[in-house]
C-alpha cells in the first residue's frame, strides 16, 4: 500500500512538472519533425537486395469467351510470376504519365507497361494456325518474346542502359514462362482431336484403313497418350510453367507487390517511409531520457529534504524504490504509446502487420529505461549531476546503439558491440515490426528482444536496489 | 517515576576517524519538553537522526519506551514525529496534499485523515491556504506546515530540529504556542536549537552538547543555580582591607578589589547586598553604583562550550 501511496504522489508531481512533458513528449516529436524535414524521403530504406520492377497495368482484361484459363487477366498472371520469383519486387505505378515522368527524371531505369490489349493478345498466342485458333498470334522470335506484339511497352531511361537491360531481360523470361506453357497447352489440347485426325488423314490417307480395327476417336486418344507417355517428365496440357515442368506452384508472395507512393522530400509528407525509422528511433532514444526526469525526482526529494522524512516513515527502502519505479514506468509506457500514436496520427506511419507486438516492445523498453534511470537517480546527488551524467549516458547509449542513424550504416563489428545496449534490442524489434521492407514479422524475434529488454530493466533495477540499500 | 520515553546510552557515531558523537548519555521522561543545545557542529543533527531511526549508532544504544530502537525497526516509527532543520515538504503539492500524503504513509485513511488534516491546518493557521501549492508560501507558513506534517500521525515523541530557522517573530510565537499545546496534550518533545532564548522559553530541562559529548544535562534552574552571580560595586574610594572584610561575610564566595571598586561573587546576591554596603560604610567608602551580573543560559552555554568560533 505504501508503494501505491508513494507512486500516486510521484505521479502527481511528474504531471505538475512541465520539464517532464517537454523532455518526454515535445522534444521527440520536434526531433522527428525536424529530422524528417532535413533528411528527405530516402532515409530509413534498407539497401534493397531485390530487383525492383516497376509496372503500369492498363490491361483491359480477357476477351469475352476465354474459357476456364487463365483465372485472371494475363497481366496479373505475369505479375504473379514476377513477384513469386525470388529477389524480384514488383512496384505498381498508377499511370503511364507518372511512369514516363519517373523514367525521364531517372528515378527508374525502366518501367514495363501492359497496354489495354495485353490480355486479349496474350490469349491469342498460339503455335497452331487459324484452323485451330481464332486470330492466332505468334509472339516468338529469335531473342525470345516480341513484347510489342503482346501489347507490352518498356519505357527506358537512356542514361541507365544496364538497369534497363536487366529489367527487359527479367520481363522476357517471365513472358516466356507464362506464354510458352499456354501455347503448348493449347496445341496439345488439339492432339488427337477430330480436327487433328482430319489433318492427319489429309497427310496420311492410309490412316483411314486403321479405322477398321480402331475408331477414329480412340486412335486420336492413343496418339495423344503416346506422346504424353513419351514426354513423361512434362505435362503438356498444364498451361503453366510449374504444371508443364511438373513442379509445385511457387509460394505466392504478396509482400513482393507494392503500390508506388510518391515520396516528397519536403513538407510533412505523412506516411513517408522515413517515419517508420524516425518514430521508433526517437521513441527509444527519448524513452531513456526518462533518466533525467527520474533523477530530478530523486534529487528533488533530497533538495526538499523530504527524503529524510520518507526514511523516517515506516517504509522500507525497497518500497521507496518501488514507489518511484511505478509512476516512472507508467509515464514511460504512456510516453511510448503516445509517441507511436502520434507517429500514426501526425506522421501517418504504419504500425506494421502485427501491431499487437508493439505492446511487449514498448513495455520492455520502458522497463529497461526506468531501470537505467533508477541507477542514475540513486547515484546522482544533485540536479547538475543528473543532467550531466544522465545526458551523457543517454546520448552515449543512443550513439553506440545506432538510434541516431540507420543501423544498416554501422559496421558489422559495431552492430555486434551495440547489442550490449538495450536500445539496440528495442530498435531491432521495432525494425522487424515497422520497417517498410520487412517481408514477414518474426514473432519469436520480437518477443525475445522484449524479454531481453525486460531483463535489462530488472538488472538495472537490482543494481539501483543494492546501491540504495548501501546508502547511509 | 515513570520509565523514560527515550534513553540514550553511551551513543557513539563516527565518520571515518571523526567522532561526531563520543559517548552520549541522557534520558527523556514521558510528557517532557526537553531541549538539546549545542553550537554548530556539536553533533545535534547526528544525534537527532539516530534518535529518529534514520541512522544507527556505531556503539551504544537508543531505547524507545524501554526497547532498543534501530533504523530497521520500522513498526515503531509510528511513535516518532520528525521536523527537520531544513523544510521537508513538497513545494509542488498543496498544504492539504502534503498532510494527506504523510498521513497515508503512516497508515491513516478516510475521515480520520481528513479531519486530522483540517484540524492541523487550522492549528497552524493555514486553513485559508490549504489548497494552495506550498511553493507560493512564505518561510513562516512553510515552517508551520512542516510542523503539522511532523505530527499528522499523532506521534508520541516529537523531534524538532531548529524548527524556527528563518521565520519572523509572529510565526515563531505561533510555532511555540503549537509546541506547548502538543506537549500539553501529552506529547514528549525534544527541541534542538542553538537559540538560547528559545530553549529557555520552552524547555524546563536541557542537555548541552558539544564536540559529541553532553557537557551538562539538568533543569535550567539547576544549571543556573550552579553558577555564581557577580555584583560589581562602583565605590567613592577603594580602601585597603575592604575586600578581605567582605569576603568573610556569610554567603559571599569571593571579593576582589578593582580600580573602580569591588567585585563580589555569591551564589545568591540578594541576601549579601546589605552586608556589603555596611562593610563599605565601615571602611568610609560609599557605593556609587551596583552592577548585578546574574548567570543566564547563554552565559552558562558559553562558559561550557567556550568562546571560540564554530563553523
Amino acid at each position: 500500500m505504501a508503494v501505491l501511496i508513494l507512486a500516486a504522489k510521484d505521479l502527481r508531481l511528474l504531471l505538475r512538472d512541465p520539464r517532464s512533458a517537454v523532455i518526454l513528449f515535445a522534444m521527440p516529436l520536434a526531433m522527428i519533425l525536424v529530422l524528417s524535414l532535413s533528411i528527405g524521403g530516402a532515409f530509413g530504406r534498407k539497401p534493397d537486395d531485390r530487383i525492383r520492377l516497376s509496372v503500369v497495368v492498363e490491361d483491359e482484361g480477357l476477351p469475352k469467351e476465354h474459357g476456364d484459363f487463365p483465372p485472371a487477366n494475363w497481366s496479373d498472371v505475369v505479375l504473379d510470376d514476377l513477384s513469386d520469383t525470388a529477389d524480384i519486387r514488383v512496384e505498381r505505378i498508377a499511370t503511364r504519365a507518372e511512369a514516363e515522368r519517373m523514367v525521364q527524371r531517372g528515378d527508374r531505369a525502366a518501367v514495363v507497361i501492359f497496354r489495354p490489349e495485353f490480355s486479349d493478345r496474350a490469349h491469342r498466342c498460339s503455335f497452331v494456325g487459324p484452323e485451330f485458333k481464332k486470330d492466332p498470334i505468334n509472339p516468338l522470335y529469335r531473342d525470345g518474346v516480341r513484347a510489342d506484339a503482346l501489347g507490352v511497352d518498356v519505357l527506358s531511361n537512356p542514361n541507365q542502359p544496364v538497369g534497363s537491360s536487366v529489367i527487359q531481360q527479367v520481363v522476357q523470361v517471365s513472358l516466356l514462362r507464362v506464354i510458352i506453357p499456354w501455347m503448348i497447352g493449347q496445341a496439345f489440347d488439339n492432339i488427337g482431336s477430330p480436327k487433328f485426325m482430319d489433318k492427319m488423314e489429309e497427310r496420311i490417307p492410309v490412316l483411314k484403313s486403321a479405322y477398321i480395327f480402331i475408331s477414329k476417336e480412340k486412335l486420336g486418344k492413343a496418339i495423344k497418350d503416346g506422346i504424353e507417355n513419351f514426354f513423361a517428365n512434362y505435362n503438356f496440357t498444364a498451361k503453366t510453367w510449374a504444371g508443364l515442368t511438373k513442379n509445385r506452384n511457387p509460394e505466392h508472395k504478396e509482400e513482393n507487390r507494392t503500390d508506388y507512393k510518391e515520396q516528397s522530400s519536403i513538407g510533412l509528407n505523412r506516411g513517408s517511409v522515413r517515419y517508420q525509422m524516425l518514430v521508433p528511433s526517437y521513441t527509444v532514444t527519448f524513452a531513456f531520457f526518462l533518466t533525467l526526469v527520474v533523477g530530478w525526482l530523486f534529487v528533488a526529494e533530497r533538495r526538499h529534504n523530504t527524503l529524510v522524512r520518507l526514511h523516517a516513515a515506516p517504509i522500507s527502502r525497497t518500497q521507496l524504490l518501488l514507489g518511484k519505479f511505478l509512476p516512472c514506468f507508467a509515464v514511460s509506457l504512456f510516453q511510448g504509446f503516445v509517441l507511436l500514436l502520434c507517429g500514426k496520427l501526425v506522421f501517418g506511419m504504419s504500425w506494421g502487420q502485427e501491431p499487437w507486438l508493439l505492446i511487449p516492445v514498448v513495455v520492455g523498453t520502458s522497463l529497461a529505461a526506468v531501470g537505467l534511470a533508477m541507477v542514475v537517480a540513486v547515484l546522482a546527488k544533485t540536479e547538475t549531476q543528473v543532467s550531466v551524467f544522465g545526458t551523457l549516458v543517454v546520448l552515449l547509449l543512443a550513439g553506440v546503439s545506432g538510434s541516431m542513424m540507420p543501423r544498416e550504416m554501422m559496421p558489422e563489428e559495431m552492430r555486434v558491440i551495440s547489442r550490449v545496449t538495450p536500445h539496440t534490442w528495442a530498435l531491432d524489434a521495432y525494425s522487424t515490426l515497422l520497417h517498410p521492407d520487412s517481408i514477414a514479422v518474426d514473432v519469436g524475434e520480437v518477443l525475445i528482444a522484449s524479454a531481453v529488454l525486460a531483463g535489462f530493466g530488472l538488472g538495472f533495477s537490482f543494481i539501483a536496489w543494492v546501491v540504495i540499500q548501501l546508502q547511509d | 517515576m515513570a520509565n523514560p520515553v527515550l534513553e540514550v546510552r553511551n551513543v557513539v557515531k563516527r565518520y571515518g576517524k571523526f567522532a561526531a558523537l563520543a559517548g552520549v548519555d541522557f534520558a527523556v521522561e514521558p510528557g517532557e519538553l526537553f531541549g538539546l543545545l549545542g553550537p554548530n557542529g556539536a553533533g545535534k543533527t547526528t544525534l537527532m537522526t539516530i534518535l529518529a531511526g534514520l541512522k544507527n549508532a556505531d556503539e551504544g544504544s537508543v531505547l524507545l519506551f524501554g526497547e532498543p530502537f534501530r533504523s530497521s525497526d520500522r513498526a515503531r516509527r509510528h511513535f516518532i514525529g520528525l521536523a527537520t532543520q531544513d523544510l521537508s515538504v513538497y513545494p509542488d503539492l498543496t498544504a492539504r496534499e502534503n498532510l494527506s500524503f504523510f498521513g497515508r504513509l503512516y497508515g491513516m485513511r478516510g475521515a480520520d485523515l481528513k479531519s486530522r488534516a483540517n484540524e492541523l491546518l487550522v492549528a497552524v493557521g493555514l486553513e485559508d491556504r490549504a489548497d494552495t501549492r506550498v511553493s507560493t508560501f512564505s518561510g513562516g507558513m512553510k515552517r508551520r506546515l512542516n510542523l503539522a506534517a511532523a505530527v499528522i500521525h499523532r506521534p508520541k515523541v516529537l523531534f524538532l530540529d531548529e524548527p524556527t530557522t528563518g521565520v519572523d517573530p509572529q510565526s515563531r510565537n505561533h510555532i511555540f504556542d503549537k509546541i506547548r499545546a502538543l506537549n500539553g496534550d501529552g506529547m514528549t518533545v525534544m527541541y534542538t536549537s542553538h537559540y538560547m532564548e528559545e530553549v529557555q522559553a520552552l524547555c524546563p530541562r536541557i542537555a548541552i552538547l558539544d564536540a559529541g559529548k553532553i557537557l551538562a544535562c539538568d533543569t535550567i534552574a539547576n544549571l543556573i543555580g550552579r553558577f555564581p552571580a557577580v555584583a560589581r560595586f562602583k565605590l567613592s574610594t577603594v580602601p585597603e582591607g575592604l575586600a578581605e572584610s567582605v569576603s568573610r561575610l556569610p554567603g559571599v564566595l569571593s571579593a576582589k578589589a578593582t580600580s573602580l571598586g569591588l567585585d563580589v561573587t555569591a551564589q545568591n546576591l540578594a541576601p549579601i547586598l546589605p552586608g556589603v554596603v555596611a562593610a563599605c560604610a565601615e571602611h568610609a567608602s560609599t557605593p556609587l553604583a551596583i552592577d548585578l551580573d546574574q548567570p543566564t543560559l547563554e552565559k552558562i552555554f558559553l562558559n561550557l562550550t567556550g568562546r571560540g568560533l564554530r563553523d
